[in-house]
C-alpha cells in the first residue's frame, strides 16, 4: 500500500486527526498566550530601581521568577512533563492540554516583557507628560506598540507546540500523534510506514494553516503607523 | 534583532545582567538565574525519594528501578545526546558561517524561514520514520541530528547577523582582508553564538532522545515505556522526574559553560 | 482664577534623587511671569530637566512648594495636572501608532471633547505650526521629517490650550538651519497664543533669541542668575555666569537690538538730491520704489559700492551680517514693502548706536 492509497482510503480519519491536532494546539496556545500576556502586562514595570516592597518591586521579582521557571519548564523533555502529570490528571485530554499550555507560556511571556520594555522611552515620557496614567499608558501605548513582538512570540510558540503535541498521544492526547503511535506499533504491516509519514507531514500542513492565520491576524491587528 | 528569534531553551538574554561588583557575592548575584535549575532538581529529587520511600514497590517496579538498570539507560541516553550534538555542531556551525557570508545573503532568508517553519516538524515523527529504515542507535542518532539541525542552523545564522557590523567595517577599514576579518574578528565575536547553538542542540537532543526507545535505541524513555505498558504509576512518576532532572542538569551545565566562555571571550 | 502676576512660582523647591547624597536641585526660588518665555540654561547635568519636570510633577520634588496660577499644586493628582500643562521633549515623543491628527488630539480626547471639535482643533493647530492639514493629518509620525515631528509635538502640547508650556530642548536634535526657522515660527506662534513658557536649552544663542528672561543654572541646581537677556549678557551676576556666557557677549547682544528701535540716518531717493552737501546718501529706485543701487554717496564712489538691504524687523546682528556679506560699509534699512526707511553705517557700531524711545 503506498502513501496515496493509504491517504485516500483513510482520508476521513486523517482529516479528523488533523483537525483535532489543530484545535488542540489552538486551545493550548490560546490559553497559554492569554495567561502570559496578562501576566506580562501586570508585571511589566518601567521602574529600573523600584523601592523595596513597592508594587513595582514585587512585580520585578514575579517577572524574573516566572521567566526563569517557564524557561526551565521548556528544557524539560515533553515526554517527562506529560508523564509527570499522569499521576495527577490521568491519561487523556486533560493532561495533554495542561502540559502543552504550560509549554507555551515562556515564549509569549518573554516576548511580552521584551516588547513592552522595548517601547521608546521618549514616547512613554511624553505620554506621562500629557497626563496618561499608568494603566492607560500600558493599554493604549505600550501594548499596541509591543503587539508585533508579542504576536511573533505566539507564532513561534504555535509552531513549537505543533511538534510537541505529537508526543501528547503517548498519554492518549488528541491529534496526529495517534497515527505515529499506531504506525510504529504495527511496524512491518503494509500501511505502517504511510501512516507515520502522513502523520508527520500533516503537522506541516497544520503549521501552514496557522501561518496563514497569523499573516491575516498580523495584517488586521498591527496598527498602520508601525507596520513595516 | 531582538529576543524574538531565539530558540526555546535559550534563557533570558544576558542584556540585563547588571554590574554587581566583584567578589563571591557579586558572582552569585550576577548569576542567580543559574541557581534555579539546581534548586528545582534538588527539591524535585527530594520529593521523589520521599515519595518512593513511602510506597511499597512490587517486584516489577523494583527491578525497573535497580541502579544498574537506570544508570545503563542514563548512559545510553547521554551517549545518544552526545553523538547527535557533536554531529549537529559539525554540520550546522560551518554551514551557518557559510550562509552568513555576504555571497550567501540571498539563500539566507530562505533558510531562516525554513528553519522557523521546521520547528513544527515533530522530531518524534522524524525518529519513527528512520525506524522503518533500521531499528537501533544508528538511526536514532541520525534522527536526533536531523531534528536539531535546522533550529541550530537558524540560531547560528541569526546570531552571526547580530555580530556588530560596525566592528567588521572597522576591521575592513583598517585594511584587513575579508578572510582576516572572518578569522580574527567575526569568528571570535561569534563564539558566544556557537556556544549558544551547542546549548540549544543539547536541550533538543536530550528531549528527543527520550523517544529513541520507540525505535529500539534505549535511553531513559525506556523506563517510561515500561511504566506505561505495565501501568505502574510509581514508576511513571519516578521516570518522569529522572528525565526532567537529567535534562535540567545538562542544560544547566551547558549554561554554566556558556557563561564562563562568554565571560572569557567578551 | 486669580489674576496673579506670576504663572508659576517655585518656593524652595528641592530634589534629592534616591541613592544620591547631594541634591540635583537645591532650594530653588523662581517666579515665572504670566505670558513670558523663560529660558533655562546651564551646563549638562545641572538640573534643568529636573527643574522642568518638577513643574508638572513628572518628578516629585523632595521639598518646597510649586504654585501654578495661584494654586498650590504640590499635592494634586499629577495626571490631571499634566493635562493642563503642555509638554514637549527633544525626541518629539509622538505616538508611532497614532496618525498625526490623533496624536494632536490625545489630550482633548482625555478631556472628553467631542470628535468634531477635536478634528477641527487638530486642523487649526497643524495650520498654526505651518503644516498643511489636508496633507499631514492622516500621516503617521514615521512619514514626517524630524523638524515636522517637532512641530507636531508643539501642536500636540498646545491642543487643549494649556496656559503653560514646558519644553525640554525641543529643537536640540535639529539641524541649525531648520532650527533657526523653527525658532522664528515659534516666536510667531507665541505672538498669537501668548503662553507662559518654560524652555530648556543648551544654546545661549537660542536663549537670547527666544527668551524674555534667562535663568542660568550652576551645578547642583543652583540658580546663578535670573534676568532678561540683555542684563545676563552685559552684567553677569558672578564669575560663573560670565564664564558661561563667555566671550562674544557683545556680539550676541547685537541680536537683541531691533533695527526698528534705532535712530537711523536719513536716505534720499530723489535724483535732485545728488551732490547734496549734508552727507545724505541717495539711492536709485525701481518702479515700485525699492532701492536697487547707490546714485550718490557723500564720501566714496557710489558706482563701486553695492547696495545691500535689511528689513526693519531685523536686528543689528542681521545688518552686520548683510554688510559683511556684501562687503559694504553701509546698509539700507527697508520696511515690509521694501521701501527705504534709513541707513545704518558700519561706523555707527563703534561710535555707539542711538536708540529712540518708543511706546513699547
Ligand atoms: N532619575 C534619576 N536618578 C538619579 N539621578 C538623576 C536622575 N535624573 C537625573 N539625575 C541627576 O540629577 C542631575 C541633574 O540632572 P538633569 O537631567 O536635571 O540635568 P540637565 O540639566 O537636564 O542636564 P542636560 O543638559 O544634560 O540635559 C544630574 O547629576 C543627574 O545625574
Ligand atoms: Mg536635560
Amino acid at each position: 500500500m503506498n502513501v496515496f492509497q493509504y491517504f485516500s482510503a483513510n482520508s476521513q480519519q486523517i482529516l479528523f486527526l488533523t483537525q483535532a491536532h489543530f484545535l488542540y494546539v489552538l486551545i493550548c496556545v490560546g490559553i497559554g498566550s492569554a495567561i502570559s500576556i496578562v501576566l506580562g502586562l501586570i508585571v511589566s514595570t518601567g521602574e529600573p530601581n523600584p523601592n523595596r516592597f513597592s508594587f513595582d518591586w514585587w512585580a520585578t521579582g514575579v517577572r524574573e521568577g516566572s521567566l526563569l521557571i517557564t524557561a526551565a519548564v521548556l528544557t524539560v523533555p515533553s515526554l517527562a512533563l506529560f508523564v509527570l502529570f499522569l499521576p495527577i490528571t490521568g491519561l487523556g485530554v486533560t493532561t495533554a492540554i495542561i502540559v502543552l499550555t504550560v509549554y507555551s507560556l515562556y515564549t509569549v511571556l518573554r516576548n511580552t516583557v521584551a516588547g513592552l520594555r522595548s517601547v521608546d522611552r521618549a514616547v512613554l515620557e511624553s505620554a506621562r507628560g500629557l497626563g496618561y496614567g499608568r494603566i492607560r499608558r500600558l493599554l493604549t501605548i505600550q501594548l499596541p506598540l509591543a503587539w508585533p513582538v508579542i504576536l511573533n512570540g505566539i507564532r513561534v510558540t504555535t509552531l513549537i507546540s505543533i511538534s510537541i503535541a505529537v508526543v501528547g498521544s503517548i498519554v492518549q492526547g488528541p491529534g496526529l500523534g495517534q497515527l505515529l503511535l499506531t504506525g510504529i506499533t504495527r511496524i512491518g504491516a503494509a500501511n505502517a510506514f504511510p501512516q507515520v509519514l502522513i502523520g508527520t507531514f500533516m503537522c506541516l500542513v497544520v503549521a501552514a494553516v496557522f501561518e496563514i492565520f497569523f499573516a491575516i491576524v498580523q495584517r488586521l491587528t498591527i496598527p498602520r503607523g508601525i507596520r513595516v | 534583532m531582538t529576543a524574538v528569534d531565539l530558540q526555546p531553551g535559550v534563557p533570558t538574554p544576558s542584556e540585563e545582567r547588571k554590574e554587581s561588583g566583584g567578589g563571591f557575592l557579586g558572582v552569585i548575584r550576577a548569576n542567580y538565574d543559574l541557581l534555579v535549575a539546581p534548586a528545582i532538581v534538588v527539591v524535585g529529587l527530594i520529593v521523589m525519594v520521599a515519595y518512593v520511600g513511602s510506597q511499597t514497590l512490587d517486584t516489577i517496579e523494583e527491578r525497573a528501578l535497580e541502579p544498574a538498570n537506570v544508570f545503563g539507560q542514563l548512559g545510553q541516553h547521554l551517549l545518544l545526546t552526545a553523538y547527535s550534538t557533536v554531529l549537529v555542531l559539525i554540520i550546522a556551525v560551518p554551514l551557518g558561517i557559510v550562509l552568513s557570508r555576504p555571497g550567501a545573503r540571498r539563500i539566507q532568508g530562505g533558510v531562516l524561514a525554513l528553519g522557523g517553519f521546521a520547528q513544527a516538524l515533530p522530531p518524534f515523527g522524524v525518529l519513527l520514520l528512520l525506524g522503518f529504515w533500521e531499528f537501533g542507535v544508528r538511526s536514532a542518532v541520525i534522527g536526533l541530528t536531523l531534528a536539531a539541525l535546522l533550529p541550530v542552523l537558524r540560531n547560528t545564522v541569526v546570531g552571526l547577523q547580530q555580530v556588530d557590523q560596525s566592528l567588521i567595517e572597522a576591521a575592513r577599514g583598517m585594511g584587513m582582508s575579508a578572510r582576516q576579518t572572518l578569522f580574527s574578528v567575526e569568528i571570535p565575536l561569534a563564539v558566544p553564538v556557537i556556544v549558544a547553538g551547542l546549548r540549544v542542540a543539547l536541550v533538543l537532543n536530550v528531549g528527543t532522545a527520550t523517544l529513541a526507545t520507540y525505535i529500539g535505541a534505549g535511553g531513559l524513555g525506556e523506563l517510561v515505556q515500561q511504566a506505561l505498558r505495565l501501568n505502574r504509576i510509581n514508576l511513571l512518576f519516578v521516570s518522569g522526574a529522572i528525565i526532567a532532572a537529567v535534562a535540567l542538569l545538562v542544560d544547566w551545565l551547558a549554561g554554566v559553560a556558556e557563561r564562563a566562555i562568554v565571560a572569557r571571550s567578551g | 482664577m486669580s489674576e496673579t502676576e506670576n504663572m508659576i512660582v517655585l518656593e524652595a523647591v528641592e530634589k534629592v534623587y534616591p541613592g544620591s547624597t547631594s541634591p540635583a536641585v537645591e532650594r530653588l526660588d523662581m517666579a515665572i511671569p504670566r505670558g513670558e518665555i523663560v529660558m533655562l540654561i546651564g551646563p549638562s547635568g545641572c538640573g534643568k530637566t529636573t527643574t522642568l519636570k518638577m513643574m508638572n510633577r513628572l518628578i516629585e520634588p523632595t521639598g518646597g512648594r510649586i504654585i501654578l496660577d495661584g494654586d498650590d499644586v504640590t499635592d494634586v493628582n499629577g495626571d490631571q495636572l499634566r493635562r493642563k500643562i503642555g509638554y514637549v521633549i527633544q525626541q518629539g515623543g509622538l505616538f508611532p501608532h497614532y496618525s498625526i491628527a490623533d496624536n494632536i488630539g490625545v489630550v482633548p480626547k482625555m478631556l472628553g471633547w467631542d470628535k468634531n471639535r477635536i478634528k477641527e482643533r487638530a486642523d487649526e493647530l497643524l495650520h498654526l505650526v505651518g503644516l498643511e492639514p489636508s496633507t499631514y493629518r492622516d500621516r503617521y509620525p514615521r512619514q514626517l521629517s524630524g523638524g515636522q515631528q517637532q512641530r507636531v509635538g508643539v501642536a500636540r502640547a498646545l491642543a487643549a490650550d494649556p496656559p503653560v508650556m514646558l519644553m525640554d530642548e525641543p529643537f536640540g536634535a535639529i539641524d541649525p538651519i531648520t532650527r533657526d526657522r523653527l525658532q522664528d515660527e515659534f516666536l510667531e506662534i507665541q505672538r498669537t497664543v501668548g503662553k507662559t513658557i518654560c524652555f530648556v536649552t543648551h544654546d545661549l544663542q537660542e536663549a537670547v533669541k527666544l527668551g524674555d528672561r534667562i535663568a542660568v543654572f550652576g551645578t547642583g541646581g543652583r540658580l546663578a542668575q535670573y534676568d532678561d537677556p540683555d542684563t545676563v549678557l552685559t552684567h553677569p551676576a558672578d564669575d560663573f555666569v560670565s564664564d558661561f556666557v563667555g566671550g562674544g557677549a557683545a556680539v550676541r547682544r547685537l541680536s537683541l537690538l531691533e533695527l526698528s528701535r534705532l535712530e537711523l540716518h536719513p536716505i534720499e531717493t530723489d535724483a535732485a538730491a545728488v551732490g547734496n552737501r549734508n552727507g545724505t546718501p541717495v539711492a536709485e529706485v525701481d518702479g515700485s520704489g525699492r532701492p536697487v543701487s547707490w546714485r550718490h554717496l557723500p564720501d566714496r564712489d557710489a558706482a563701486t559700492t553695492t547696495l545691500v538691504t535689511v528689513p526693519l524687523s531685523g536686528t543689528v546682528y542681521d545688518a552686520v551680517d548683510v554688510m559683511l556679506d556684501g562687503s559694504a560699509s553701509l546698509v539700507a534699512v527697508v520696511d515690509d514693502e521694501g521701501l527705504p526707511q534709513g541707513v545704518l553705517h558700519w561706523n555707527d557700531l563703534v561710535a555707539g548706536l542711538k536708540t529712540r524711545e518708543r511706546g513699547a
